[in-house]
């Protein structure tokens, strides 16, 4: 395999080996701690633009299957890894990792030591930018500095047109900011008759559907970025019908009902952080993904009840309106990958649908 | 044949969405009072309060109200006067807003003897009632604020609810008759 470099807007370079396409890309540089779920860790929107680099050492074990995409057409940016393995005996297994990356034009690079390289950039104050090139010279450099890297990331990877997943259940429109397939696999298994709308839906797009219950998706990126009609819309939508909101989904919830964001030192991407349930006090894990949180002192108490908190970073988890069947997680409660115990956050959503309309 | 129609996961998830509930309707939980009717219902009741407790941080009386005396269904009891035998209330209920807790509603008889129980407590601002199980075949003008699971039932089968305190786990099953 070829030579090949990752390096860093502070001038440091990374020699390793290349594997899956040879492209030369630039992102952000961020650290994904889970130690399963690379294939749903590769294909989550949320890493649109992104170079992951992976704390688990073997990476590409059981190869890739049919059943953890959690998008189409995966856009991040690059993989870094410290040994790319393919073992794999699964019977679900059609392909390499590295035949996946090729045909989806994203590079890795493996040999890299990168527990050294996530503690490193652990103590870094903000986004770090990084680029996998076949030559880290200064002409390298000056490119990865030059880049730009864009604050459209919805655009780039939510739906642009409404689309249906048909079933015979409770209708659900989810409104896509660029979701990852676990939140309609979930939906799915529920009987749901889902209708994806685009995020620049209005309150009116959504209410004309008359539906059960809305979902506000997943997606990349920074809320603050989205503007105030999606805000407009959720606090049309929430006093309405039932609203349950995941991840960016809850980060906008949150805004759209007083409270403030703030842009975590470092990204948090991993599962192994306690996470405390209030109301009954009990410890649930699930996969956490997330560069903004929702900043506790700003909760309006009168407005949001706090439900989830990390108990690692203290950082708020989910949210509750008051006066309305409303809530969100900032974790990844479809369980894509791993723990799956916060799955049952979307029976939570059933039931509020089934109690909104015998009620 | 017994079949389960809620595991203990659902029943969790059920007294947590009527714990919400109970705020959404009542706009927090000032003079809010909890009363359990007697058996299960008071242990429902007391979770419910537990998980009150963990949200906003205020401690919601509890009480347990035992109205078998009041049942007008009961033949040996019809000639007696209403009386209040076992109830473990120790607060007024006077201006307060009343949650009222049963594990299933059926005739409605209960929850009527209930109220009259309330009612010779002291004046209520108002009595909601929330319960885990609505099976349907009222014979009273009764209905719940708050109810956890609606299972259309036939007469003929009886609807069990174990709680975990006194049972040994957290279940509702429909038993053919």
């Amino acid at each position: 395999m070829a030579k090949r470099y990752l390096i860093l807007e502070d001038g440091s370079a990374y020699a390793g080996e290349g594997f899956g396409a040879g492209a030369t890309t630039s992102g952000e540089v961020i650290s994904n701690l889970n130690l399963l779920g690379y294939q749903e860790t590769i294909t989550d929107q949320i890493y649109h633009n992104q170079i992951i680099i992976f704390a688990q050492p073997a990476i590409g074990n059981v190869g890739i299957n049919h059943d953890s995409y959690e998008s189409i057409l995966p856009t991040a940016k690059g993989m870094v890894v410290r040994d790319v393995t393919n073992i794999s005996t699964n019977r679900l297994s059609r392909l390499s990792l590295d035949e996946f990356l090729q045909q989806h034009n994203i590079p890795g690079i493996s040999g890299i030591d990168t527990r050294h390289l996530i503690r490193k950039l652990r103590d870094v104050d903000g986004p770090m930018k990084g680029s996998i090139v076949d030559v880290a010279d200064a002409h390298a450099f000056d490119q990865l500095n030059a880049t730009v890297l864009t604050n459209r990331q919805v655009d780039q990877v939510a739906t642009p047109k409404p689309y249906p997943n048909p079933d015979t259940g409770k209708n659900v429109v989810v409104i896509d900011f660029g979701l990852k397939h676990g939140i309609l696999r979930q939906l799915s298994e529920r009987r749901c008759n889902v209708t994806v709308l685009p995020w620049t839906a209005s309150a009116k797009d959504v209410l004309n559907l008359d539906p059960d219950g809305v979902l506000l998706s997943t997606g990349p990126g920074s809320p603050l970025d989205l503007g105030a009609g999606v805000l407009d819309m959720i606090r049309t939508v929430q006093a309405e019908i039932p609203l349950f909101a995941i991840g960016l989904g809850h980060e906008l919830f949150a805004l759209a009902n007083g409270a403030e964001l703030t842009m975590l030192p470092v990204e948090y991407h991993g599962s192994s952080h306690p996470i405390r349930r209030i109301i009954t006090n009990d410890i649930i894990y699930a996969t956490q993904g997330q560069g903004y949180a929702v900043i506790a002192k700003s909760i309006d108490r009168d407005r949001l009840i706090t439900t989830y908190v990390d108990l690692i970073n203290g950082t708020v988890q989910g949210l509750r309106h008051r006066d309305y069947p409303a809530f969100s997680v900032q974790f990844f409660a479809d369980g894509a990958p791993g723990p799956h115990e916060s799955r049952d956050l979307f029976d939570e959503f059933m039931e509020a649908m089934t109690a909104r309309r015998e009620g | 044949m017994a079949k389960v129609v809620v595991d203990a996961m659902a029943m969790q998830r059920a007294l947590t969405r009527i714990t919400y509930e109970i705020i959404e309707r009542n706009k927090g939980v000032d003079d809010l009072v909890i009363l359990g009717i007697k058996t299960r219902g008071v242990y429902l009741a007391r979770r419910i309060a537990s998980r009150l407790q963990q949200l906003e941080n205020v401690s919601v009386p509890v009480g347990d109200l035992d109205v078998t005396p009041y049942r007008d269904d009961i033949d040996h009891d019809a000639q007696g006067e209403p009386e209040v035998t076992a109830t473990n209330i120790d607060f007024s209920v006077e201006g307060k807003k009343v949650i009222l807790v049963d594990d299933v509603l059926y005739t409605g008889r209960t929850i009527r003897a209930a109220m009259s129980a309330i009612m010779d407590l002291g004046r209520p601002t108002s009595i909601n009632l929330a319960v885990l199980v609505d099976r349907g075949h009222r014979e009273l003008p009764i209905r719940a604020d708050f109810v956890g699971k609606n299972i259309p039932s036939s007469q003929r089968e009886r609807i069990k609810v174990s709680v975990s305190e006194i049972d040994d786990r957290d279940a509702v099953e429909i038993q053919q008759a």
